[in-house]
């Protein structure tokens, strides 16, 4: 590979016509073709392709459309074909290398367009002297972004590339660009590149007062509920209603845990429109991820029995059709506008000289200390009583507390240094995972056996109820291995590392002196 | 990846034209094609206007000192590059007659390569030599030009003979007419009763024409200056044909 800038921008007074006559003096060269094209960039709403270093274009001219993916670094072309429409999911996408490298990528995620740029596209040869192309240079001229150029290395002519490249730089003095037009694009929209992300990234200070800095990590999630609003109305993927969800939860989480910082009449008010959210999203997301699993169910089938799960997969389409639909006019009804409206109001209500209470005016950092040790504790306590003939409940409960103590450490964790916290945050992923298989199998199992009765009503055959037994077999197979797992991973979390790590960065003072 | 080499004793047959126009619609056809100019004439490079000549001649090609990979230079088609020849490429088969198990040398110079191109043409210069078994022994198609002459039909039967006694039993021999004169009679005659007796040679005859011709002045393959004309046509039949013949 050449070391020689490949991308160039014209400077904004310089015409296609005037820089070809200005090239023209310099070096022998053809236009191969000229023409009216559109090229539209796609990703996933949280920037999935662009986070692993490429693009994804359809270019769209009168005698061609293709889609492409684009190595954001280098620009080297990772996989092209001829789509007249960009389809909205990677299965949807004929079999080859494209729907290969989006499969991995993008998995449920949709593409979504994210701007169109019309321009006119120059397809120039650079010739030697036996006018054999050597270079081609593609200057593409936008309306409102300027002109870029690129060059096209040519397989055998390396050589030819960079004696271009040095000519564009230094005789035509065109500037070498490193950013895609994408880019300049989203500028042009008031945005930017990985502008969403659902994982949490609050920054803190750590001086500030514990209620002011609550609101700050609500005023986050807020930000989160209102981004997801919109693709979950419209259900364009089923991660918009996800994240939506999470930083309901989150929400919760917080006003419980965050103890005292807050009126408790305000609380009170807040916590019970989130809880409601969180019931009336539930029923959708259940489903979804039923949906999500059916590959999964059917390879779990012996083989004679795959094709009869079918009718299931009609049964949950059409059910989670339904319930999205009545949830997409719960989130545009005037109550839930209203009680969101509420919210903001009061996160950007100014707080009063003093906090409410002694909790409302720690530091943040004194209260995140409290706050994630007591948890972690209570965890330790409840994970101990747990033994083999322990109720499915305490298994549960159990999770909850997982649940709240990483929200916790999520929340606060710009208060901490990065390394430490990231891989206790990790440590107790993994734990809170076997939990989370536990319960995630068993409320399947319930379901399967509920759905299976409402089928009974829809004539369905009978070996769909043969592979549907089968079915809840496996997934309780799945559940017992989560239950039997859950030592192994308990004792991993527990182990002697984690624990001073845990005592260091959150005990008190005394305590850890004590030890 | 599939080796067809355009072979035949006799010279000025129409090898190079075939390999260059058959490289060509191939490529565009969408398989990723590579034309290696075996000829130290360079004719076929000449076509694709690249310069004849590698680097390190062809005694460091058959050691194995250079990768073929760079050696390759891109055409002014897609999908369609080329692997030029050298004026050292005369000495071929003494470089080659120098090594161990001479005729396995291009087979395993090629090896590399069978990932990324779908077809390889290997336009090679006439006579019957090391370097033709080396390259019968690496093909997978030996695909021969014939004018309608009675001196051709021998020449197609020594070489039917030698590839018999040389029990290359995976090779697989293509003929067709070429250079086919439909003004003359003798040319007429000679297709018809070769066929009878030769019903492995292709039906698809490729004409004697000023077009074709032009390929020296052009220095492209025929469907870089042509649309449509006899010419292509017959080139676009003998290709499909080739194509269901390989299957």
């Amino acid at each position: 590979m050449t070391a020689h800038p490949l991308y160039f921008e014209l400077p904004e007074h310089m015409a296609a016509g005037k820089f070809l006559s200005k090239l023209s003096k310099k070096i022998d060269f053809q236009i191969a073709s000229e023409q009216y094209a559109i090229k539209t960039f796609y990703d996933s709403f949280d920037w999935r392709l662009y986070n692993a270093d490429i693009l994804c274009e359809l270019n769209q001219s009168k005698t061609a459309s293709h889609i492409s993916l684009i190595d954001r670094n280098n620009g080297e072309c990772l996989a092209l074909e001829n789509q007249q429409d960009v389809p909205s999911f990677s299965n949807q996408f004929q079999e080859g290398r494209l729907k290969t490298k989006l499969d991995s990528l993008l998995e449920m995620r949709a593409l979504l367009p994210l701007c169109h740029l019309p321009h006119q596209i120059y397809q120039i040869n650079v010739l030697n002297k036996d006018k054999k192309t050597t270079v081609r240079i593609k200057l593409e001229e936008y309306e409102d972004l300027g002109s870029r150029i690129s060059l096209q290395p040519l397989k055998g002519y390396e050589k030819a590339v960079g004696r271009v490249s040095l000519l564009l730089e230094k005789s035509l003095e065109l500037a070498p660009t490193q950013s895609s037009i994408l880019n300049s694009a989203l500028k042009l929209q008031g945005r930017k590149a990985k502008d969403y992300s659902s994982k949490l990234a609050i920054k803190l200070d750590p001086e500030l007062r514990s209620d002011k800095a609550s609101k700050v990590i609500y005023h986050d999630l807020l930000k989160a509920i209102k981004i997801n609003e919109a693709g979950t109305i419209a259900d364009t993927d089923t991660e918009f209603l996800h994240d939506y969800r999470v930083a309901v939860r989150r929400t919760r989480a917080g006003l419980s845990q965050i103890k005292n910082v807050f009126p408790d009449p305000v609380v009170a008010k807040h916590a019970g429109f989130f809880a409601w959210l969180g019931q009336i999203t539930g029923a959708t997301r259940d489903l979804d991820v039923y949906l999500l699993n059916y590959k999964q169910y059917k390879s779990a089938l012996p083989e004679s029995l795959q094709d009869d799960i079918a009718p299931l997969y009609a049964f949950l389409k059409e059910k989670q059709k339904q319930a999205q639909s009545e949830l997409a006019s719960q989130l545009k009804s005037p109550i839930y506008i209203k009680q969101l409206l509420a919210w903001e109001q009061y996160l950007k209500e100014p707080l009063p000289k003093k906090g409410c209470s002694s909790a409302a005016n720690l530091t943040i950092k004194e209260l995140a200390d409290q706050r994630i040790w007591k948890v972690y504790k209570r965890l330790i306590k409840e994970a101990e009583e747990i033994t083999e003939y322990s109720p499915a409940e305490s298994l549960h409960d159990l999770r909850k507390t997982c649940k709240k103590l990483r929200y916790l450490m999520e929340f606060f964790q710009s208060l901490y240094p990065v390394d430490e916290i990231k891989a206790l945050i990790k440590a107790l992923k993994g734990f809170q995972s076997v939990l989370g298989d536990f319960q995630d199998y068993e409320v399947q199992e319930n379901s399967l056996k509920k759905f299976s009765e409402e089928m009974m009503a829809n004539k369905v055959e009978s070996n769909t109820f043969l592979a549907m037994g089968v079915l809840v077999q496996y997934l309780d197979t799945m559940r017992n291995a989560a239950r039997h797992d859950f030592t192994k991973q308990y004792a991993l979390f527990k182990q002697e590392q984690n624990k001073i790590a845990f005592k260091t960065l959150f005990a008190p003072q005394a305590e850890v002196k004590k030890s | 990846m599939k080796i067809i080499a355009t072979y035949n004793i006799k010279g000025g047959v129409g090898k190079t034209s075939t390999a260059v126009n058959l490289a060509y619609l191939a490529a565009q056809s969408g398989y990723r094609t590579l034309v290696w100019d075996l000829d130290p004439q360079g004719a076929s490079s000449y076509y694709f206007r690249v310069k004849p000549k590698i680097k390190g001649g062809s005694k460091e090609l058959i050691a194995g000192e250079r990768e073929l990979d760079g050696l390759i230079k891109a055409t002014d088609f897609e999908n369609l590059d080329l692997l030029p020849a050298d004026f050292s490429f005369r000495n071929l088969d003494l470089v080659l007659d120098a090594r161990k198990k001479p005729t396995q040398r291009l087979k395993k110079l090629l090896h590399p390569l069978s990932d990324s191109y779908d077809f390889v043409f290997l336009d090679c210069p006439p006579n019957i030599s090391l370097l033709s078994e080396a390259i019968f022994e690496t093909s997978n198609i030996l695909l021969s030009p014939i004018i309608p002459t009675t001196l051709s039909l021998r020449t197609l039967e020594q070489l039917k003979k030698f590839i018999k006694e040389s029990k290359l039993k995976d090779l697989q021999v293509i003929p067709f007419f070429s250079m086919a004169d439909r003004r003359k009679n003798m040319h007429k005659e000679i297709m018809a009763t070769f066929s009878e007796k030769h019903p492995d040679i292709l039906q698809t005859a490729i004409p004697y024409a000023s077009d074709i011709e032009r390929m020296g002045l052009e220095r492209m393959p025929l469907g870089g200056y042509t649309n449509k004309s006899r010419s292509t046509e017959a080139y676009q039949t003998l290709w499909q044909e080739i194509l269901d013949a390989i299957k």
